[in-house]
């Protein structure tokens, strides 16, 4: 019972009922009262009506509406109650020092250093090792956690399906004809029977458009890239991912909808605005007997955005 | 291959002999090849294309037509793609002009030669100042290239811009002509569209949409793939470089849509052979219903812009309301 | 405390007294009686946290609805809902529940809303309840620790908004997550590992929406709900802080008992956020993922914003030059990594240190139970107006394109429009902030409350000002605060067990 005297509660106190502390805030309680009486029964009501509402099935809106309503009313009239009509107040809490006593500091730095010194000072190899142990089963156990996540990146980030001779297919599948679009056309393409694949759509995604009706030499060493004016650039912003489908086909520009990197059309893809980095790789193009589009080779550097092991 | 097996399957009434290739301009219009096969590449590249197979005249230039240097503008091969090789050709039986083609999804009428002299006298007086009275961009005393050449664009193309209050433009300087209230009605676009295209008759011609049996959830995933880099997903529009952008979907009507599509006004790309009648039929049809009547059944649109009104809303209604009942709740001192 | 069989109770408090011994027998409750009688200072800048909390109550509720009905998963499945343009269409089935959620399931669409609504008060409240305890000073010792749980309370919020949004998988979020997953990528010497890892492989890949799944609904609010006690049970031990004012010290606490007043306004509090957050969702639509269509790495919305919260985010990469470094057969996207990975680590390694800095700055090792009124503490003000500011331009940096739409400017323009601001106004600001603080210290009464007086015209036209009735809010603060009374007395009675000739009286013992 020593224990339960020594955690006596503090001050055991009482006050008049006509203490002015006591009193309630409001000037006019009575009226405060059929106030909040008003609020409660208009609370009710829409609590009730939620549950008709839902029975009922009315539009979704009568459901938050009564739900919200009924909610908002019941807060305010308890606010108001503990407000206006609970004793005003105001009342004081000693703060007690968080700190302990001397002799209670001392006493517990001493627990926690002579008793675990005492241990270790005597074992330190014991200590020493079984501090090792636990570090090394730390870093093992994040091994399963981390690796088996997912596969390592080894090469992904640096192919796409595009490859000699493959035909370009719009989503629905069919392939594009140099026959098919008009100057100023474009079109998303990807490799044939890809259309419809994760991988197809992330990565391959490729658009593709017509900027004249002979031949179009973007770059140096491109000439043969663009044949009867089709270029097709990699989709895949080089700033972070975003699909470049925005075409301004009187200024020549590829605009990225995410941050707004803008790509001039004419010479690869090259960025004039914003924080995109790099040109849109170049997908080169060849035409096949019967006037379909095929890539003559993948894009000749990584598609997307930048990442530690790309090159350049 | 395949658009060889196309070309033979397609029951279509007529078909127009006249191939063309090269750059733009004033060709006869339609580039498009006969059953006996020749894909439209040989057109595309310059030399003379093969003819058709049972040939009747084409929709007939009233200019002389080089048939190798120039092709239309919308030039396509595909086959119910916004040209003349459609489903179904209708021609005058005594001029053997091509009055309409299309097929169920999408009928392209071009408009009645009787509105030409209307046509004419509303050009001279709304147009002719600025794009001048051959309609080739050359104002009476100015030079060359000072504004578009309309020749040869098709009757589409004019009506789009003259009905959809773009034209005459209310501030020529502006870098993008913006939708307005019309000035001229649509009767009266439609006969300037008239006019111009008999100058050069091409394609494609003014669109009416079916609508009955259009997918809208295929209109869906190709607006989604096609059209909401620009337009937004919503259809709200947005700016895009160069104080350029594209406009809002909300007020435009169908055959509009089908019309911005075909030839791409301006800045925004055009949608030939890369789109079929049917797809952009299902696509009007999308933008038509749940772009221009979304379903928002989740209370107020908020424009529908997404994450940055919800922002404003959530901080300004919602913790900001909160905020002052905290503050009825809390003292002031 | 032997119980008698009658039923009439012996005890003076009738039943709920004798329940009140059975605890105590069990549990030992009535020594926890001080807690009834804790205080709380009730000014109305104190309700901020509250509004976080609750709505993280809301939060919770709602979200346990939308587990029972939500698919974690990336298969395809074809849709044959009541939403004609996505019928037909082959859609992952967590966007497909989130569809079904909203149309065909009652109520559901209601609590979607609710919980995204929630989602987004919630951060907010924490922002403005974080720049409250900032510019007043209560992170000061022994509240550091409080800080930082609170900080780590934040990120953790807008992680698990970012998560929560991205769930259903829909064409706005799902560019997010490309955006994250570049992010990622662009991260020097880990970044594909960490990237490849996370996503089991290349983008799109099939587990993010699991993965995001479960620690959306599990990890993070798992860690959030502990770290809310953490928060709260540190607040009711150190006692809450306290504007200084009339009879209040540094070792004492004014305001109001928690049983009954507190709990009252508290709970009041708690019913009227839960019914904000429902008419919220009730009649403003938010995230209508049906019209946005299901996410295709091929396809891409304009105007594509992430959540507010994020948005400081997308500002600073939108506006970040595009410099890239490579060299030595490596690159380093800068323009990725500078805004999005450097920028939001030193800030907020800043905020964890600021009770630090401002330690060393000021040389202040006290303990601070009294708040600081802002103006009086001008350099810390201005510096948290600053980084506010900061925050607050790169947030409007990210709705560029919104507001060239809006205001018919060029895109160009408004993005070298916001550059500029980013560093130009956060430099303002401090020394205009500075200014303000300056001048409202050398202004008697600046910032309080003025007492209000009533002009009366006499019959002869002279003015005469009264004083007014005194406010309902301030009409206790005429009055001296008295500790918390355990029992109430009728004026001719006696108080039971307290010590003799003190029937008012206080009597004290040590804890």
């Amino acid at each position: 019972m020593s224990e339960h005297e020594q955690r006596t509660p503090v001050a055991i106190s009482g006050l008049s009922v006509d203490d002015p502390h006591l009193q309630p805030a409001a000037r006019r309680p009575e009226l405060v009262e059929r106030v909040i009486t008003i609020l409660f029964v208009v609370g009710i009501i829409l609590c009730v009506g939620f549950g008709v509402a839902y029975v009922q099935n009315w539009a979704p809106w009568t459901l938050g509406a009564t739900m919200g309503g009924g909610l908002s009313f019941l807060g305010i009239g308890l606010i108001a109650w503990g407000k206006y009509l609970m004793p005003r107040g105001p009342f004081v809490e000693e703060r007690h020092s968080l700190a302990s006593s001397e002799e209670e500091r001392t006493a517990f730095a001493a627990a926690v250093v002579e008793r675990g010194g005492a241990v270790v000072k005597r074992r330190k190899v014991l200590g020493g090792l079984l501090g090792t142990g636990l570090g090394v089963f730390g870093v093992v156990a994040a091994f399963p956690l981390v690796r088996s996540l997912g596969p390592m990146p080894k090469g992904t980030l640096f192919h796409t399906d595009w490859a000699k001779g493959t035909y370009l297919v719009d989503i629905t599948g069919r392939r594009v004809n140099v026959s098919d679009l008009a100057i100023g056309s474009i079109v998303t393409v990807f490799p044939e029977g890809m259309q419809d694949t994760d991988n197809g759509q992330a990565v391959d995604q490729t658009v593709l458009i017509r900027l004249s009706n002979s031949d179009f030499t973007t770059m140096k060493g491109r000439e043969t890239w663009g044949p009867q004016g089709y270029v097709a650039y990699s989709k895949l912003c080089t700033h972070l991912g975003c699909p470049v489908g925005l075409y301004e086909q009187e200024l020549e520009l590829l605009v990225c909808p995410c941050h707004q990197s803008m790509f001039n059309v004419l010479n690869g893809a090259m960025p004039t605005f914003g924080p995109a980095p790099r040109p849109l790789p170049q997908l080169p193009l060849m035409v096949d007997a019967m006037g379909y589009l095929q890539s003559q080779s993948d894009f000749k550097e990584p598609v997307g955005p930048g990442f530690w092991e790309r090159r350049s | 291959m395949v658009l060889a097996l196309a070309l033979g399957a397609a029951p279509f009434v007529a078909v127009t002999p006249a191939s063309a290739s090269g750059a733009t301009g004033s060709s006869g219009v339609t580039g498009m090849t006969g059953t006996s096969g020749s894909t439209g590449s040989t057109g595309m590249t310059g030399t003379s294309g093969s003819t058709g197979a049972t040939g009747s005249a084409g929709m007939t230039a009233l200019r002389s037509v080089t048939m190798s240097s120039t092709s239309s503008p919308f030039q396509t091969t595909r086959f119910n793609a916004g040209t003349p090789y459609s489903s179904i050709v209708v021609k005058n039986p005594k001029t053997g002009a091509i009055e309409s083609y299309g097929n169920s999804a999408i009928t392209y009428n071009v408009p009645s030669s009787s509105l030409n002299a209307l046509g004419e006298a509303l050009y001279m007086s709304n147009c002719a100042s600025c794009h001048g009275v051959a309609a080739n961009g050359v104002p009476s005393g100015g030079t060359s290239g000072s504004y578009p050449n309309l020749v040869g664009l098709g009757a589409a193309t004019i009506d789009f811009w003259v009905a959809s209050g773009r034209m005459p433009a209310a501030n020529p300087r502006a870098v993008q002509a913006e939708r307005g209230i019309p000035r001229l009605n649509a009767a009266q676009a439609e006969a300037i569209a008239a006019w111009v295209n008999s100058l050069h008759p091409s394609y494609p011609a003014i669109p009416s949409v079916n609508l009955a049996s259009a997918n809208v959830s295929d209109g869906q995933a190709l607006f989604a793939l096609n059209c909401a880099a620009c337009h937004t997903i919503e259809g709200d529009g947005d700016a895009l470089a160069a104080n350029t952008y594209a406009p809002s979907l909300r007020n435009i009507p169908a055959y509009q849509v089908v019309e911005a599509i075909r030839t791409g006004p301006g800045n925004m790309p055009r949608f030939t052979g890369n789109l079929s009648d049917f797809q952009v039929r299902d696509i009007v049809a999308y933008v038509t219903s749940e772009i221009q009547h979304p379903r928002n059944n989740g209370g107020l649109g908020l424009g529908g812009l997404g994450p940055v009104a919800e922002g404003f809303v959530g901080l300004l209604l919602g913790v900001g309301l909160l905020a002052l009942v905290g503050y009825w709740v809390g003292e002031r001192e | 405390m032997s119980k008698t069989k009658a039923t009439k109770s012996t005890n003076p408090y009738g039943k709920v007294g004798d329940i009140l011994n059975e605890l105590d027998d069990r549990l030992g409750v009535a020594k926890g009686r001080s807690l009834l009688d804790k205080v709380f200072p009730d000014h109305w800048s104190f309700m901020l946290g509250e509004i976080a909390l609750y709505s993280f109550i809301v939060l919770l509720l709602t979200g346990i609805f939308l587990t029972l009905y939500y698919i974690p998963s990336s298969s395809l499945v074809t849709y044959h809902g009541s939403y004609l343009p996505l019928v037909g269409q082959k859609i992952s089935e967590a966007y497909a529940s989130s569809v079904n959620l909203s149309f065909a399931v009652r109520g559901g669409l209601l609590m979607r809303q609710m919980h995204h609504w929630a989602c987004d008060i919630f951060v907010g409240a924490i922002i403005v309840h974080m720049a409250r305890v900032f510019f007043t000073g209560a992170f000061r010792k022994p509240r550091e620790l409080n800080w930082t749980i609170g900080t780590t309370l934040l990120v953790l919020a807008i992680a698990e908004g970012f998560l929560g949004y991205s769930l259903p998988d829909d064409l706005v979020s799902g560019t997010g997550i490309r955006i994250a997953y570049s992010i990622i990528l662009s991260i020097p010497v880990v970044g594909t590992y960490v990237a490849f890892f996370l996503f089991g492989g290349n983008f799109p890949g099939t587990t993010i929406i699991p993965r995001f799944f479960i620690i959306h609904v599990l990890i993070i609010p798992l860690i959030l709900l502990g770290l809310v006690g953490a928060h709260l049970y540190l607040l009711v031990r150190q006692k809450h802080t306290q504007f200084p004012g009339k009879g209040r010290t540094e070792n004492n606490v004014v305001g109001t008992p928690m049983y009954p007043v507190f709990m009252a306004k508290t709970t009041g509090f708690l019913l009227v956020v839960g019914g904000a957050i429902a008419l919220l969702g009730a009649f403003a639509q938010i995230n209508p993922i049906w019209q946005f269509g299901f996410y295709d790495a091929a396809r891409i919305s304009y105007a594509v914003q992430p959540d507010f919260y994020m948005g400081f985010l997308d500002g600073a990469l939108r506006i970040m030059p595009a410099w890239e470094f490579s060299g030595f057969g490596h690159t380093i996207p800068l323009e990725v990594t500078l805004p999005s990975v450097v920028f939001p680590g030193i800030v907020f390694t800043l905020v964890y240190m600021w009770p630090g800095i401002e330690r060393k700055y000021t040389k202040d090792n006290e303990l601070h139970n009294l708040l600081d009124r802002p103006s009086l503490r001008p350099k810390r003000t201005a510096a948290g107006a600053s980084v506010f500011a900061l925050m607050a331009i790169l947030f409007i940096g990210s709705s560029t394109d919104v507001i060239a739409n809006f205001f018919h400017m060029s895109l160009n323009t408004v993005l070298w429009l916001m550059r500029i601001l980013t560093i130009v106004v956060p430099l303002i600001t401090y020394p205009v902030t500075y200014r303000i603080c300056k001048e409202m210290q050398g202004f008697a009464g600046a910032g309080k409350r003025k007492t209000t007086n009533v002009v009366v015209r006499t019959a002869d036209g002279e003015y005469v000002a009264t004083p007014a009735p005194v406010y309902v809010d301030d009409a206790h603060h005429e009055l001296d605060a008295l500790p918390v009374p355990t029992f109430v007395v009728e004026s001719d009675e006696v108080a039971p067990s307290v010590a003799e000739g003190a029937p008012t009286g206080v009597r004290r013992a040590e804890r």
